[in-house]
C-alpha cells in the first residue's frame, strides 16, 4: 500500500482507499468514476508542487497533489 | 412539446442541441457551457428542445448543476433526452439509471460511437436498449450524423421507460421508500422511490422540494434511519451515498456487460500525444504564453490593424460623403447633416471599425473552447492559482473574460466552492473586455506605433496581474476560511470544426456589432446633442457646452492622472455605460471624421506617458453596466456589487497615478 502521490509517472495502479480526501473533491472524483477498485495510470505531474494527471478508462482527470497524497494505492 | 436535454459535461450535448435544432447555441469544449437553460426549436418544428448544463449525476455540487435538478423538480415538461458518451458508457450510466428512476419518457442517445470504436468499445445498440427499456439511437453529433433519425423518434413515442426500478437498492431502501410513501400521502407529484433515493444519498434540492410536504425533524430522523438500518447490514460500507452508488454501479456493470463487446486498445490516441507537450511539466506555462502572445500579434499587429484601416477608410470615406450626398438630396438641414455626420457617423463608426480586430479575439478564444484546451490551460494554472486562493477552474471564466465580461462572469458557476466562485466573480471585471480593445487600439496607434501588440499585451497582463494581488489580498481578508477545491476532467482533444468555429466567433462578436447599433447609436446621439448645446444656446463651441461643463466637473480629478482635461472626463463617464463609448465620445468631441485624424489630435492633448496611464484607467475604472447587472444577479448582494464597483475605482486611480506621477519623476513626461 502507498500513496498516490508517490508513484512514479507512467506507473498505473489500482485505488484502495480515497475516505481521507475532503467531501467535495472525493465526490468530484466519483463523478469521474473514481474511486475504491478504480485503475488508474498516473500521467504527469506539474512543477512547483502543481497538480496531477491522472488517467482513468480513457479519460484524463486533474487532481491537486495534497488530495493525491491522501489517496491510498496498491501499485499493479 | 418540451423535451429537455441532459446529459454529462464533454458529452456533445451543446453540439447535439444545435444539429436538432438547427439555432446555433454555443459551444465549448470544457465543462460548465451551457451555465443557464436554453431553448430552441427542433428542425422538424415539433417539439420545443431545452439545453440544460452538463451534470454527472441528479445530486448537484456546483450552482450551475442544481439548475439541473431544480429543473427536474419544478418544471413542466414531455420528455427528456439523455446524452451518452458511448466511450464512456460506466460513467455516464450513473446518470441514466437516475433519469429512468425519475419515470418521465426518455430516449438515449449514444453518442461519439465513432470514438468509441476507435477506442476498441462496440457497443450493441438493440442490447442496450433492451437492458435499459428505453429506446436508444446511435449518432455522431459532431458531423450530424443519426440526428435527423433521433429528432423523430424523439417526437413520434412518448412511453415512460419499461422498467424504472433497474437497480436493486436492497429491502432496507425499499423499505424506506414505502414509509416516505406513507409521510408523503399521495402528495407532490415525483415518483416517491426517486424522491427517497435522492434525499438519502444528500440531494439537498430534493430535500428541500420535500420540506413543503414534510418537516424537517421528521426528514431527518428518516434519513439517520434509515442509514444505521443500511449500514448496519452492509458493514463494509461508510455512507449511504456509497452505499448507493455502488448498487448502480452493479446494476452499469451487468448492462455493461450484456450490451458492450471489448476489443484490444489500439495505439497511443493522438489526444495524448498532444498532452505529452501542451501539459508538459516544463512547456505548459510558456507555450501558453505563447499561444497569448500570437493571439495578441494577430489582433493588434500583423492582421486586424491593417483590416481596422482599411474599414476605417471606407467609413470616413465612402460611406460619409455618400450619406452627406444623400442627405443634400434629401433636402436635409443643416442641424440634422451636423447630427448624421459628426454624430452618429462618427460615433458608431468610430466603434465598428474595431469589428476586424474584436472579432480575431473571438476567433481565437473560441478555438481554445473548441479545441479542449481550456480544461489543460487550467490544469497548468492552478498552481498558480492556489498560491492566491483560487484554483486552476478560476482561470476559464477570466479568459472568457478577455471577450466579454458577462459570460466570464457567469461562468463562475462551474467552481463548487462559493468562497471561489465570489472571488473569480469579483476579480473577472479586471480582465481586459473586447470593448476596451479599440480604445488601447486607438491610443497604441497613436503613440506607440512601433510597440502596438506588446502594449497592448502589457495592459492585459496588467489586469492578470492585478487580479491575482488583489484575489490574494481578498481571500487573506475579507473571504477567508474554506478550503479551496480543484478537481478537473480533461476531455480529449477535438480538431475544431471550421464551421462551428465560424458560428461560434460570430455568436459572441454580434453581440458587439448589435450594441454599435443601438446602446453606442443612441448615446452618440445624446453625446453630440450635449456638445452642441450649450448655456449660451446652440451650434456652441464645443468648449462652451453642456458636454464640456459635465466633463469639466472631473477634470481636476484626473490632473495627477495626466489627463486632466473636460474631454477625457466626458469620455470615462459614457464609459461607465459601455467601455466602447469612450471612443465614440472621443470621436465626436474632438470632430474628427476619422480614426487617423483622431490620432493626430490625441497626440497634441496627451503625452505617450499620460496616453498609457488612460489606457490602464480604462483597464481598471468600473465594469460596464450589463457586468455591474450580471454581478449583481450572480452575487445576489447589493454590498458585493457595490464592493466590485468600489474597489475597481480605487486601484484604478491608486495606479494610473503612480504610473504617471512615477513615470514624470523618472522623466517619461
Amino acid at each position: 500500500m502507498k500513496m498516490l502521490g508517490k508513484l512514479k509517472t507512467g506507473e498505473k495502479a489500482v485505488i484502495k482507499d480515497i475516505s481521507n480526501v475532503n467531501y467535495l473533491v472525493r465526490r468530484r472524483l466519483l463523478d469521474l468514476g473514481i474511486t475504491e477498485g478504480t485503475e488508474i495510470c498516473l500521467k504527469c505531474k506539474m512543477p512547483f508542487g502543481g497538480p496531477y494527471m491522472l488517467e482513468c478508462g480513457g479519460r484524463c482527470v486533474g487532481i491537486r497533489r495534497c488530495d493525491a497524497n491522501d489517496i491510498k494505492v496498491e501499485r499493479k | 412539446m418540451d423535451i429537455a436535454l441532459l446529459g454529462n459535461p464533454n458529452t456533445g450535448k451543446t453540439s447535439l442541441f444545435n444539429n436538432l435544432t438547427g439555432s446555433y447555441e454555443y459551444v465549448g469544449n470544457w465543462s460548465g457551457v451551457t451555465v443557464e437553460k436554453k431553448i430552441g426549436v427542433l428542425k422538424n418544428n415539433k417539439a420545443k428542445l431545452i439545453d440544460l448544463p452538463g451534470v454527472y449525476s441528479l445530486n448537484p455540487l456546483s450552482s450551475d448543476e442544481g439548475v439541473v435538478t431544480r429543473f427536474l423538480l419544478a418544471n413542466e415538461f414531455d420528455k427528456l433526452l439523455n446524452i451518452i458518451d458511448a466511450s464512456q458508457l460506466e460513467r455516464n450510466l450513473h446518470l441514466t439509471l437516475q433519469l429512468i428512476e425519475f419515470g418521465k419518457p426518455l430516449n438515449i442517445a449514444l453518442n461519439m460511437i465513432d470514438v468509441a470504436e476507435k477506442r476498441g468499445i462496440h457497443i450493441d445498440v438493440d442490447k442496450l436498449s433492451a437492458c435499459l427499456g428505453v429506446p436508444v439511437t446511435p449518432i455522431i453529433a459532431r458531423s450530424g450524423k443519426g440526428c435527423d433519425h433521433l429528432a423523430q423518434l424523439a417526437t413520434e413515442k412518448e412511453e415512460a421507460p419499461e422498467n424504472p426500478y433497474l437497480v436493486d437498492y436492497g429491502e432496507e431502501i425499499d423499505k424506506s421508500v414505502r414509509e416516505l410513501e406513507g409521510m408523503l400521502g399521495g402528495q407532490g407529484q415525483h415518483s416517491v422511490r426517486w424522491l427517497a433515493i435522492q434525499l438519502l444519498e444528500g440531494n439537498r434540492y430534493v430535500k428541500k422540494y420535500l420540506l413543503d410536504y414534510v418537516s424537517e425533524d421528521k426528514l431527518d430522523s428518516f434519513i439517520e434511519k434509515t442509514k444505521n438500518a443500511v449500514l448496519s447490514a452492509h458493514s463494509e460500507f461508510k455512507s449511504l451515498e456509497q452505499f448507493i452508488y455502488k448498487k448502480r454501479q452493479a446494476a452499469i456493470a451487468g448492462i455493461v456487460g450484456e450490451a458492450v463487446v471489448k476489443k484490444e486498445d489500439k495505439g497511443i490516441p493522438l489526444t495524448d500525444r498532444i498532452d505529452r507537450v501542451v501539459t508538459n511539466k516544463w512547456l505548459g506555462i510558456p507555450i501558453f504564453l505563447l499561444f497569448m502572445y500570437l493571439m495578441f500579434m494577430l489582433t493588434f499587429d500583423w492582421l486586424g490593424f491593417p483590416l481596422s484601416d482599411w474599414l476605417d477608410a471606407f467609413i470616413s470615406g465612402p460611406v460619409s460623403s455618400g450619406l452627406e450626398k444623400a442627405l443634400l438630396l434629401l433636402g436635409a438641414g443643416e442641424f440634422i447633416r451636423a447630427l448624421v455626420l459628426d454624430g452618429i457617423v462618427a460615433g458608431v463608426g468610430g466603434v465598428l471599425v474595431f469589428v476586424p480586430q474584436i472579432f480575431i479575439l473571438f476567433f481565437f478564444i473560441s478555438l481554445l473552447e473548441d479545441s479542449g484546451y481550456m480544461a489543460r490551460v487550467a490544469m497548468v494554472m492552478d498552481r498558480l492559482m492556489e498560491g492566491v486562493g483560487l484554483n486552476g477552474k478560476a482561470f476559464i471564466p477570466m479568459v472568457i473574460g478577455f471577450g466579454c465580461n458577462v459570460p466570464g462572469i457567469m461562468a463562475a458557476r462551474t467552481i463548487e466552492t462559493p468562497r471561489e466562485r465570489l472571488l473569480t466573480i469579483l476579480l473577472t471585471p479586471l480582465m481586459s473586455c473586447s470593448a476596451r480593445l479599440p480604445v488601447y487600439a486607438l491610443f497604441v496607434g497613436a503613440f506607440f506605433l512601433h510597440h502596438k501588440a506588446l502594449i497592448v499585451l502589457s495592459i492585459y497582463v496588467l489586469g492578470i496581474v492585478i487580479a491575482l494581488l488583489l484575489a490574494k489580498l481578498f481571500s487573506n481578508t475579507l473571504l477567508k476560511g474554506e478550503t479551496s477545491l480543484f478537481v478537473i476532467e480533461l476531455p480529449p482533444y477535438r480538431v475544431p470544426q471550421l464551421k462551428s468555429l465560424a458560428k461560434s466567433t460570430w455568436e459572441k462578436g454580434k453581440g458587439f456589432i448589435k450594441k454599435a447599433g443601438t446602446f453606442i447609436f443612441a448615446g452618440s446621439v445624446i453625446i453630440w446633442l450635449l456638445g452642441y448645446f450649450g448655456p449660451g444656446g446652440i451650434d456652441v463651441p464645443m468648449n462652451e457646452s453642456y458636454l464640456a461643463m459635465i466633463g469639466g466637473i472631473f477634470a481636476p480629478l484626473l490632473e495627477p492622472l495626466g489627463f486632466g482635461n473636460w474631454q477625457s472626463g466626458a469620455a470615462l463617464l459614457t464609459g461607465i455605460l459601455a467601455k466602447e463609448a469612450v471612443i465614440s465620445t472621443m470621436n465626436i468631441i474632438y470632430f474628427v471624421p476619422d480614426e487617423a485624424s483622431l490620432q493626430g489630435l490625441l497626440a497634441g492633448a496627451f503625452s505617450p506617458l499620460a496616453a498609457y496611464s488612460f489606457m490602464v484607467f480604462i483597464l481598471l475604472y468600473i465594469p460596464c453596466l450589463a457586468t455591474v447587472a450580471t454581478i449583481k444577479k450572480e452575487t445576489s448582494s447589493y454590498k458585493w456589487t457595490l464592493f466590485a464597483c468600489g474597489y475597481a475605482i480605487v486601484i484604478a486611480y491608486l495606479l494610473s497615478f503612480l504610473i504617471y506621477q512615477g513615470g514624470k519623476l523618472l522623466g517619461l513626461g
